[in-house]
């Protein structure tokens, strides 16, 4: 039975801390609610039940309908009571209990009153109340009274209609919007409140409007706002709408002078506000950065942890864009490694590692450690991240960071942070060459001990792709053997099929690995003696020491050279039957996107921190495309594939972009078409280019799509010959040739006769940075050194007038089509002299580094000293050339 | 938008939850890694003071007050220095309501009257009102001092 609830003095506190609701039950609690219904109603005692229920109610405890309609109505029965605390109760308990619409109707009349009273606080509630249990028919009834009590005087009444229209929005937007001239005038309240709601509410209203928003946000940032919480919203909404202008014009960004103006604001929340704003600014300057760097790094010190921690998380985001702005707050982050708040310490430590110089690594990796073993594996696969980009940042300090891995990975932990680990150490293996060897043996004593099937098998894997290519393959043949006897089948399938790949690699090796998958054949898995069966008699030469048949390595190890999806998809549709799966039926052409899934909406950016996908899926797609079109054969190895230039504008009937393909002495385009009219399909579709402007290229063959439904793209390649090595350059017009034949929208049949047609397409250039690609290095000047200036050539020419600096330096990059290292291709704003460092591989493999020192000279004339260093003269010269002419 | 408030005792058990805009299914798991992090982290922390986590894009400010443990999660707008605006305004409401920070008992005492303020205070995931003096008005049907 529940304890009677009592009111208590304060100093009798500790008499008893037994619950008021100690052994509440819900049955006994509904009983109790019959009170409402007395004729002479208690409201001290209703208000006592009130208080139980909403207790049941917050202890996650639910009504049947039936109980729920019980107590609706008996709550109903509590408007006709005076008292005013019980009616504050009764609103609550409406809004708690929301009672279905058919039940609605019972208290809407004594809401409608109460919305009229004259009572202010009665009509608020009331607001409340009815907003949050209404729909929209009974909505359009009360629309006049809420659009009165948005402008109403009273700010409570006011903030009650406002916050009633942000809910209200979601489910009747049609009427909310109708709100727009009262809102508006919410907008210019003196009350600080009702200033924020409308704020929030009319940037609702108007979000899609971007000139709205925009005229919005001009006329507040000249005004006054009087609630901090406001002045945050109207950051907010500033900064969207630079990002929708996509300020690229010279000069000073519009709105800059506001969000500056609110670092000196007196509310720690608006000052925050408009700092982390001004760090997420496309194309943020150094300049513009400063004063916001300077009031986080004074938050860094702040005794409020929230103020830390808001603080840290803003300056680790700007790290990864901006090292160099964040290295003045390093003392003050490291004072922060040992914050009680682990997600502060974390966030400091990983800021440090992004920001850090290469002499600060060990004393960093020393604090790191003694960190490392409190806290949580989030955090770890945090930090293990942030030590793999330090570690390709500073490839020379790949040992302390190489052990410090290797040691991690000996500790407790989860599988996704060993994952982290494996795959940090498996990156590094891969780029930094002098850490392969150290980075093999520790994985291999990692197996020895991975409770974790998955790592296991990954790491074996690579191993039987690494491991062979060392200077002593042999060591690593126990650790993979070792696991032939200790684990499960799957890690045992795995390693046989590792020790025949060092057989098949390292012939020295081939006797003793024959030894040992001998013993595998009496393995109690099928799977493990099915793979030693297979190798054994593949591999040939019956274990004596004899080079592995170069077709039986393409047929045991070899990619399969078709789409994984093709496959499975072609796998699905087999039907057992006599006839063996022919992998050869597998289509080999990559399907390219569908249509829908193409537009992808380039919406909002999501912040500093998300790098765009790696292209690499792309490149290895091409050449696994164009490998398997057999005229394409004998052109040698791919060199680079442009990104898609569209040929046709959005929305026409045919949608063609193309992909131009360079070999050592042939440039292939491939013309992606799509039919967007479903009513017609498209046959023999070819493009036919006119090469007359491109003299020191001929067509050899073209290679049509002999059928184009609707929706579904397909390819035809046009492939040319160019002499070999030479970047040459030229222009080509292309149109679009093929048999159109129209088809019977219901029964999707097609009509036998065609008509020819003829679609002209814009035009497609082969420029000079389609022969270089874009490679980065770490450390630019090392590379340089290291380069040496035997094949240096140096020379300066004049751009003329430009429209800046900048423009000028993104123009020259795009013109070498060569990666700009360690931040240089930004220009600082109003800078008169800029150095660009590139990095890139000529084709015929040949590395390629470019110092640009760019000046202006007089208003707008620039000026430049172009360095260039590589491995072979002639591409040095080249590369001169290609600014020379252009 | 504020997703969850969340007050509970000091082993972990729930007094008072609301949630907005977060689905149900997602409740339970809400209201076990707030406890847990508050088990995790505020054995022995002074009153009021403030501890910050966040996952993904949602913040999340805690802090304890006498027995009682406050949460709430936000996003968007709602960010850690939000929060940490409307955890102020709940905490001093609560010690004005028990006049003390409370301890359990007290806090069970004043349920009603504390149910009543955080109506106040938070309303469908958006911050209503910030003055507890005023709030203090409203819960008793008194308009604004200021007005």
């Amino acid at each position: 039975m529940a304890q009677p609830l009592v009111k208590k003095d304060d100093d009798r506190d500790d008499e008893a801390e037994y619950s008021p609701f100690l052994g509440i039950e819900k049955g006994a609690v509904l009983q109790e609610a019959r009170v409402f219904n007395d004729p002479q109603l208690d409201p001290r005692r209703c208000s006592q039940v009130i208080t139980k229920l909403l207790y049941l109610l917050n202890q996650g405890e639910s009504f049947t309908k039936v109980e729920a309609t019980e107590v609706f109505f008996a709550v109903t029965k509590l408007f006709q009571s005076r008292d005013i605390g019980l009616r504050r109760m009764v609103y609550l308990m409406i809004k708690e209990l929301s009672p279905s619409a058919d039940e609605v109707i019972i208290v809407t009349s004594s809401l409608m009153k109460d919305m009229n009273s004259k009572t202010d606080m009665y009509r608020a509630n009331a607001i409340r109340v009815l907003c949050r249990i209404t729909d929209g028919t009974l909505l359009t009834q009360i629309e006049r009274y809420l659009k009165q009590a948005i402008v109403d005087k009273n700010p409570v009444v006011a903030s009650a209609a406002l916050v009633s229209g942000i809910h209200l929005l979601q489910t009747n937007p049609e009427i909310v919007k109708r709100w727009s001239n009262e809102v508006q005038e919410a907008v210019q309240s003196r009350a600080a409140l009702v200033q924020f709601h409308a704020l929030a509410l009319l940037h609702q209203i108007r979000q899609n409007d971007r000139l709205a928003v925009s005229k919005l946000v001009t006329s507040l940032t000249r005004g006054t706002v009087r609630s901090p919480l406001a002045q945050c919203l109207l950051i907010r909404y500033t900064s969207q709408v630079i990002r929708e202008s996509g300020s690229t014009q010279t000069g000073d960004r519009p709105f800059y002078d506001f969000l500056e103006g609110c670092l000196r604001h007196k509310a720690e929340m608006v000052i925050f506000e408009a700092a982390r704003a001004i760090t997420e600014l496309n194309g943020v300057t150094s300049r513009e950065l400063t004063p916001a760097i300077t009031v986080l790094q004074l938050f860094l010190s702040s005794s409020k942890p929230v103020l830390r921690f808001a603080a840290v998380r803003t300056l680790n985001k700007v790290a990864m864009t901006h090292p160099m702005a964040v290295t003045n707050c390093n003392i003050d982050m490291e004072s922060l490694i040992s914050d009680q708040n682990r997600s502060i310490a974390t966030l400091a430590i990983t800021t440090l590692l992004k920001t850090g110089n290469e002499s600060s690594v060990d004393r960093l990796m020393k604090q790191i450690t003694n960190f490392m073993s409190d806290i949580a594996d989030e955090f770890k696969i945090v930090v293990v991240e942030a030590i793999r980009s330090l570690c390709l940042k500073f490839p020379l300090k790949y040992r302390s960071l190489m052990n410090f891995l290797s040691n991690i990975l000996r500790e407790e932990g989860g599988f996704e942070y060993k994952k982290a680990i494996v795959d940090s150490i498996v990156i590094l293996i891969r780029d930094i060459p002098d850490a392969k060897e150290s980075g093999l043996l520790h994985l291999c004593e990692f197996i020895e001990d991975c409770e974790f099937t998955y790592l296991s098998t990954q790491i074996l894997h690579f191993l039987g792709i690494e491991g062979p290519k060392t200077s002593d393959p042999s060591k690593y043949i126990r650790y993979i053997y070792n696991r032939v006897h200790l684990e499960n089948a799957t890690v045992r399938a795995s390693a046989v099929s590792t020790l025949a790949k060092f057989g098949a690699l390292v012939d020295s090796l081939k006797p003793r690995i024959f030894v040992l998958l001998r013993r595998c054949l009496f393995d109690s898995d099928d799977e493990v003696r099915d793979r030693a069966t297979l190798y054994i008699n593949t591999l040939g030469g019956d274990g004596s020491v004899v080079e592995t048949d170069k077709d039986v390595k393409d047929f045991l190890f070899g990619s399969l050279d078709l789409p994984l999806v093709n496959l499975e998809t072609s796998l699905k549709t087999y039907e057992p039957s006599e006839e063996p799966f022919d992998i050869n039926s597998v289509p080999k052409e990559v399907k390219s996107q569908p249509l829908a899934e193409k537009k992808a909406p380039g919406k909002k950016p999501t912040g500093l921190g998300a790098p765009p996908a790696a292209p690499v899926s792309t490149v290895d797609a091409y050449e696994k495309l164009l490998s398997s079109i057999p005229e394409f054969a004998n052109f040698g190895k791919l060199f680079k594939s442009s990104a898609p230039v569209e040929l046709t504008e959005a929305e026409t009937e045919y949608s063609v972009n193309a992909v131009k393909h360079i070999f050592d002495s042939n440039v292939v385009f491939q013309y992606n078409c799509t039919n967007t009219i479903p009513d017609q399909l498209l046959e023999n579709v070819t493009v036919i280019v006119d090469s007359s402007e491109a003299e020191e290229f001929s067509e050899v063959l073209s290679k049509p799509v002999r059928s184009l439904p609707y929706d579904t793209p397909g390819q035809t390649f046009v492939a040319f010959e160019k002499p070999e090595g030479v970047p040459a350059v030229g222009k080509f017009s292309n149109m679009l040739k093929f048999i159109v034949k129209e088809v019977d929208p219901t029964t999707g049949e097609t009509e036998d006769d065609g008509v020819e047609d003829e679609y002209q397409l814009e035009d497609l250039e082969v420029v000079a940075a389609d022969y270089m690609l874009k490679v980065g290095v770490s450390n630019f000047r090392n590379a340089w050194e290291s380069m040496g200036d035997d094949f240096e050539r140096v020379d300066e020419y004049g751009l003329g007038p430009r429209e800046s600096l900048a423009e000028a330096v993104s123009a020259v990059i795009n013109l070498l089509g060569m990666q700009p290292c360690e931040g240089t291709e930004a220009v600082p704003n109003n800078s008169r002299s800029h150095t660009c460092l590139l990095s890139g591989v000529y084709i015929g493999n040949v590395r390629v580094l470019a110092r640009i020192s760019f000046g202006v000279d007089g208003p707008k004339d620039v000026a430049m000293k172009l360095a260039v260093r590589s491995e072979d003269e002639g591409v040095s010269d080249a590369i001169h050339e290609i600014v020379a002419s252009g | 938008m504020l997703l969850a408030l969340l007050i509970s005792n000091s082993v972990g058990n729930i007094l008072v939850e609301r949630y907005h805009g977060v689905p149900t299914e997602e409740r339970l798991h809400w209201r076990s890694f707030l406890v847990k992090l508050g088990t995790d982290n505020l054995k022995g922390a002074k009153n009021e003071e403030l501890f910050v986590a966040s996952h993904k894009s949602v913040y999340i400010v805690y802090t304890v007050l006498g027995d009682v443990s406050v949460y709430v999660v936000g996003k968007d707008e709602y960010d850690e220095l939000a929060l940490a605006e409307v955890i102020f305004v709940i905490t001093s409401t609560i010690k004005d309501v028990c006049t003390k920070p409370p301890t359990e008992r007290l806090f069970l005492d004043k349920y009603g009257k504390i149910c009543l303020c955080l109506d106040e205070i938070v309303w469908t995931g958006i911050l209503e009102n910030t003055d507890k003096d005023r709030i203090k008005r409203l819960i008793r049907l008194k308009p604004p001092a200021e007005f």
